[in-house]
């Protein structure tokens, strides 16, 4: 868990379109050097909330502090330390990558030199780099997201969905590209549909639900929010009988051929030692390793991760 | 802001659409310059009291007059092009989403936007000045071709004259211009400011010509439209007579304003166009879908 100073706070932040509630009462906290991951299913109000943390949508009610400054008073300082991409990346089609990276260092003028050409080299674009941005696939047009992103060599930055459109090794890259960033100082806020990926990169993780956030904590903690255990046996009925007249195991679900049972990690012997006095021998006994998706589906209660 | 009107101006300088105007704007001047010569050795009067013969037609596109057609023909044909620049320089800042990433890297929205405006002025101006050298060039070339090339009109008078004529047509293309650039802020979208940039400059000499046959209380309405106001502007700029007059409107022809009310009129369209597309971009969300 980070313990950097916090460089972003939104309080009590609501966005309101007519009688359709975006976010609601959204608080967040991002530290110094941390990576932090934002996820929720579609329509969850995650780019509504990342468009007020830019400057670029107004709360209704509550507001964002991106390095102790109000962005809504005062967005320049703010969005001067700040390097996004919001969704699908936009670039000018009749220019080039260079061209597009060059219209930004003119608008944001402290940009070194030397630094468009260093971008188009990390993200592997250097011998595309003087072609019309128009002929660029997506995942061409996503790596000119990410130098744009870091043209300015933010303190934070954000990126939504910044895998999406890449392959395999793109991909990769990206995921080892993350940690590198908070290791050099940079403090980054994720928004990715990609579960597994999130879980492998993050410090910390917030999920929302229907514009309100539903939890939020270390990975470590949202993993470790409740407890299973991972039982088989020959007779899957009478396992089932049986746990259900224990009164601390709170919940049995089939899964991959085995039952996932809510109940302490640490009564597993205790458990085993139950089952077995009725008769019911167990062929595998172990806790069950929650995964990422698992909790976001549970706390979202989507079907499929998104 | 310094640096926002440098963004714009690469942008603009790199888009091909830029170009193409410039070149549409110089290819009118040329067309009309090539068919009035032509006409001057076919036909041997007209005018309405047939006054005119060929050889004042073709007189008259020597040099002097050059700039001051080559100003009507900006005045009347340019508001469409600069229609078309403004627009699209909004336009398609919503038409590819780069609104987003324009306002993430700028000091300020109203900035940006008065960047904006400032750089489709300047290229409307340069534009200008394209033609004018455009129609000094074939009015040489059309003097020197008569052995008649004389500079002696070069004199003060006639570049304070001029640049005054020069001022009043970008004076004229201003409100224009900048009714298209609101509207597309309005719409989001480069079609909705050409769209009615375009109507404008095109319906209101009709609704005009409907409105005065009226009579009360429509007749003065048409007074204040830009087309009438245009007109009496343009009609400041003295082309010599024998040549064609572009663009219409009756409010022209009847000098309801002076010179300056017309001004003052034209500045004041500016003005509000420009307001609201200050107030509008910088009061409204720029969210996903733009």
């Amino acid at each position: 868990m980070s313990t950097g100073r916090e460089i972003l706070r939104t309080e009590g932040l609501w966005k309101q379109y007519g009688a359709v509630t975006a976010v609601a009462d959204m608080h967040l906290r991002v530290y110094e050097r941390e990576v932090f991951s934002f996820l929720g299913p579609n329509g969850a109000g995650k780019s509504t909330t990342v468009g007020m943390i830019l400057g670029l949508v107004r709360p209704t009610k509550g507001r964002v502090l991106v390095f102790d400054t109000d962005v809504a008073t005062h967005p320049w300082p703010v969005l001067k330390r700040v390097g996004a991409v919001i969704e699908t990346p936009a670039f000018y089609p009749y220019l080039s990558a260079y061209d597009n990276l060059k219209t930004l260092t003119i608008a944001l003028q402290d940009v070194p030199k030397g630094r468009i050409e260093q971008m188009l080299e990390l993200v592997g674009l250097q011998e595309r780099g003087r072609d019309p941005y128009k002929t660029y696939s997506l995942g061409m047009k996503q790596r000119l997201g990410i130098a744009s992103t870091l043209l300015r060599n933010p303190d934070l930055i954000i990126l939504d969905e910044p895998t999406n459109g890449l392959d395999p090794a793109g991909t990769r890259e990206i995921r080892e590209l993350i940690p590198r960033l908070a290791r050099e100082g940079h403090s980054v806020f994720l928004c990715s549909h990609l579960l597994h990926e999130v879980q492998a990169v993050s410090d910390r993780i917030a999920i929302v639900k229907q514009g309100r956030l539903v939890q939020e904590g270390t990975v470590e903690e949202l993993l470790g929010r409740a407890e299973y255990l991972r039982l088989r046996a020959d007779d899957t009925d009478a396992l089932r009988r049986a746990l259900g007249a224990i009164p601390w195991v709170t919940g049995v679900a089939s899964m991959d051929g085995c039952l996932r049972v809510a109940a302490p990690t640490a009564r597993a012997a205790e458990l085993n030692g139950v089952l077995a006095a009725q008769g019911v021998l167990l062929s595998e006994l172990a806790p069950w390793e929650m995964e990422l998706e698992s909790v976001f589906l549970e706390l979202t209660g989507e079907e499929t991760a998104q | 802001m310094i640096p926002l009107i440098e963004t714009e101006f690469f942008k603009l300088r790199k888009r091909m659409m830029t170009w193409v105007v410039a070149l549409i704007l110089v290819g009118l001047v040329v067309l009309l310059y090539s068919v009035l010569w032509s006409a001057s050795s076919r036909v041997e009067h007209f005018g309405e009291g047939r006054q005119f013969t060929g050889i004042d037609l073709r007189q008259a596109l020597f040099l002097p007059g050059a700039v001051p057609y080559a100003l009507q023909i900006v005045g009347t044909f340019g508001a469409i092009l600069a229609i078309i620049l403004a627009a699209g320089s909004i336009g398609s800042e919503y038409a590819w989403g780069t609104v987003r990433l324009m306002a993430t890297v700028s000091s300020g929205r109203m900035k940006l936007i008065l960047a904006k405006l400032t750089v489709v002025f300047a290229l409307t101006a340069v534009g200008t000045l394209l033609a004018i050298a455009a129609a000094l060039t074939y009015s040489l070339i059309i003097a020197l071709y008569y052995g008649d090339a004389s500079g002696s009109f070069l004199t003060a008078t006639f570049f304070r004259d001029q640049s005054a004529a020069y001022g009043r047509t970008l004076l004229v293309l201003t409100p224009y211009m900048t009714l298209a650039f609101a509207v597309a802020v309005l719409g989001r979208s480069t079609l909705a400011g050409v769209g009615t940039g375009m109507g404008v400059a095109f319906a209101e000499p009709l609704i005009d010509a409907l409105m005065r046959t009226a009579g009360s209380p429509w007749k003065n309405i048409p007074d204040y439209f830009l087309n009438t106001n245009r007109q009496i502007i343009l009609l400041q700029n003295k082309v010599p007579e024998v040549l064609p007059r572009l663009g219409g409107g009756g409010g022209a022809d009847s000098a309801v304003h002076s010179p300056l009310v017309a001004g003052l009129i034209l500045v004041g369209y500016a003005v509000a166009f420009i307001a609201v597309a200050l107030v509008l971009y910088r009061r409204r969300d720029i969210g996903s879908s733009q």
